[in-house]
């Protein structure tokens, strides 16, 4: 029996209905791994999936995911298994420990096969930063899958696993699941534990779901998410079941439309995807109403003061001492740190831990990083007034579809405006997904719903109700031979 | 940002650029302080920054031992080490 393009849910009626046992799903997941050619993973697990997978199959395991195999994003510190974060400064790196996360999905008996690639550090929306290599789209070999989660949304996309984890700094789950055709799932900063998460700028990095509709996210949600004592900025209100909530009417219910945002000049497919995606939720009885958020144009430049100051304050542990990737032929200390770095970083990193020295460094300071944060919060509270108005915002999850890989790579800033929709959810902290709506120039497009703080059952309504209403999570790439 | 600016901040970030690739990356570095330039003329006054999000005041505990010693599994990960230690270069003449 095939697994390709099965759901969590199905997965899991599967194995419960004893039509299939943990071992042959897992058995079957590597031998679609071996034929993909989308290089989604960057470490695989094979042995230690199949001894958990044996497990469940005895009896020894259960739990809301039990038996079921996923994949973790390579930014997660996973206990014994190889940790690079998409770096050649962590191509030996063996944590000895696992995340949160990672620890929260293995208690619910889920199987991890492996480490999906992504940008270097997560610093990319096209993952062509990563040192093992570009992933490719599983819709177009010639495409990039989006960034920085883009092994974990490329393998969703393409059947590889039902779930994998992700990290949204700047739009890292949304943008990669809008151009790979699959939903994907940031929540309200600090809702999900940021330990062993490998940092990249800490008051941004989210951890998240990548699946093939927002159900599955949600179950995914109620395990991911935890309070942590070991996360300074955790959040501890009590957490809601999200499966909950998903089947409320949307009757009467406002959807908020950022009058700044100018789907207009986006091109004609995104902006019909729109507008019918906007019947779709009028039908079901939800009423749009127009919102201001003049700051929100500020998102891209203050982004990139923040993001780049917390990562050069972040990385500058990576010295060559006492983990990760040491130079040769140093004739002293300060050398070995300058060649360490100099040689284990690619440029993306090297670029922005660059401007964040910068803005960061004195005489500068004001004028850029106390700037940003004052900014920061001029679009958090428009965030704050929009919410007092309507129960969820939407917009396009991204300016266009997939792009041509080595199309960005030359401009920095042409490629940061990838994320143009998604990084003010991040700056305010707020929970956003993205969900399949359509496709332009025949490659899938994503539509966003973002919530206000701690209102991911809210977003994940929202999106359960139009994909029963819509057929576009349905839709599955082509993959021609290797399938 | 100026070959001489590049060079304080590489040396601030312990950076060394290649000198095939200097002169793209001090000009992607101006391109993108030029890119952020127009928060400068932001009208902030009386807006208190934010740092983070959440706003929360770092939680407390008990001033107690959590975590164990795992020296072992520690120093396994470093380049080089020696019983007890991590080795780096001689630092004293």
């Amino acid at each position: 029996m095939s697994i390709r393009f099965k759901t969590l849910a199905e997965l899991k009626r599967l194995l419960e209905n004893k039509e299939m046992s943990s071992s042959e799903l897992v058995n079957e997941t590597f031998k679609n791994i071996s034929s993909s050619k989308t290089n989604s993973f960057i470490t695989l697990d094979e042995e230690a999936a199949l001894n958990k997978a044996k497990d469940f199959d005895e009896g020894k395991v259960d739990g809301d995911l039990a038996g079921i195999p996923i994949a973790q994003k390579d930014l997660f510190c996973t206990k014994n298994l190889r940790t690079t974060c998409g770096s050649k400064i962590l191509e030996n790196f063996i944590p000895p420990y696992d995340a949160t996360v990672v620890d929260n999905l293995s208690a619910a008996g889920s199987i991890c096969v492996g480490k999906t690639n992504m940008d270097e550090f997560a610093m990319g929306s096209s993952n062509e930063t990563s040192y093992y290599g570009t992933v490719r789209n599983p819709w177009d070999l010639e495409r990039v899958p989006g960034g920085s989660s883009g092994g974990s949304a490329a393998a969703v996309s393409e059947g590889l696993v039902c779930a994998a984890t992700g990290t949204d700094t700047g739009g890292s789950i949304r943008q990669p699941a809008a151009l790979c055709g699959i939903t994907g799932i940031k929540p309200t900063y600090g809702r999900a534990s940021r330990w062993g998460m490998i940092a990249f700028a800490s008051s941004l990095d989210q951890a998240g779901a990548f699946a093939r509709n927002a159900e599955d996210c949600a179950l995914l949600l109620n395990h991911i998410c935890s309070h942590d004592s070991k996360d300074s900025t955790s959040i501890s209100d009590e957490q809601e079941n999200y499966l909950d909530n998903i089947n409320n009417d949307l009757k009467g219910k406002k959807i908020g439309i950022i009058k700044e945002f100018d789907i207009s000049s986006l091109n004609k497919e995104v902006q019909d995807s729109f507008e019918k995606s906007k019947k779709i939720f009028e039908a079901l009885g939800a009423n749009f109403v127009e919102v201001s958020m003049p700051n929100i144009k500020l998102s891209v430049p203050t982004y990139y003061v923040v993001a780049p100051a917390e990562c050069s304050s972040n990385l500058s542990r990576f010295d060559g001492i006492k983990y990760g990737y040491r130079a040769k032929d140093v004739d002293n200390l300060e050398e070995l740190y300058v060649k360490s770095r100099s040689e284990g970083f690619g440029d993306e990193v090297k670029r922005r831990i660059l401007i964040g020295t910068y803005v960061l460094s004195a005489g500068f300071y004001d004028a850029y990083y106390k700037k940003a944060q004052q900014s920061r919060r001029m679009i958090k509270n428009d965030f704050v007034n929009a919410f007092s108005e309507v129960d969820v915002i939407m917009s396009p999850s991204s300016p266009s579809s997939a792009f041509k890989i080595g199309s960005k790579t030359e401009d920095p800033i042409e490629m940061y405006l990838e994320d143009l929709f998604t990084i003010s959810s991040n700056l305010a902290g707020v929970p956003a997904m993205s969900i399949p709506h359509g496709f332009s120039d025949g490659l899938p497009i994503g539509l966003q719903l973002i919530g206000n703080y701690l209102e991911e059952s809210k977003i994940l309504n929202f999106a359960h109700q139009y994909q029963k209403n819509s057929d576009w999570h349905f839709k599955t790439p082509d993959l021609g031979e290797s399938s | 940002m100026d070959n001489k600016t590049v060079e304080t901040i590489s040396y601030l970030a312990r950076l060394k650029l290649d000198k095939d690739k200097k002169e793209k990356i001090t000009k992607d570095l101006e391109n993108i302080i030029d890119f952020v330039a127009e928060l400068q003329d932001l009208n902030t006054k009386d807006i208190v920054p934010l740092s983070n999000p959440l706003e929360k005041v770092a939680p407390k505990r008990e001033d107690s031992v959590t975590s164990r010693n795992r020296k072992e599994a520690f120093l396994s990960n470093s380049p080089e080490s020696d019983q007890d230690y991590f080795m780096v270069p001689k630092v004293v003449e």
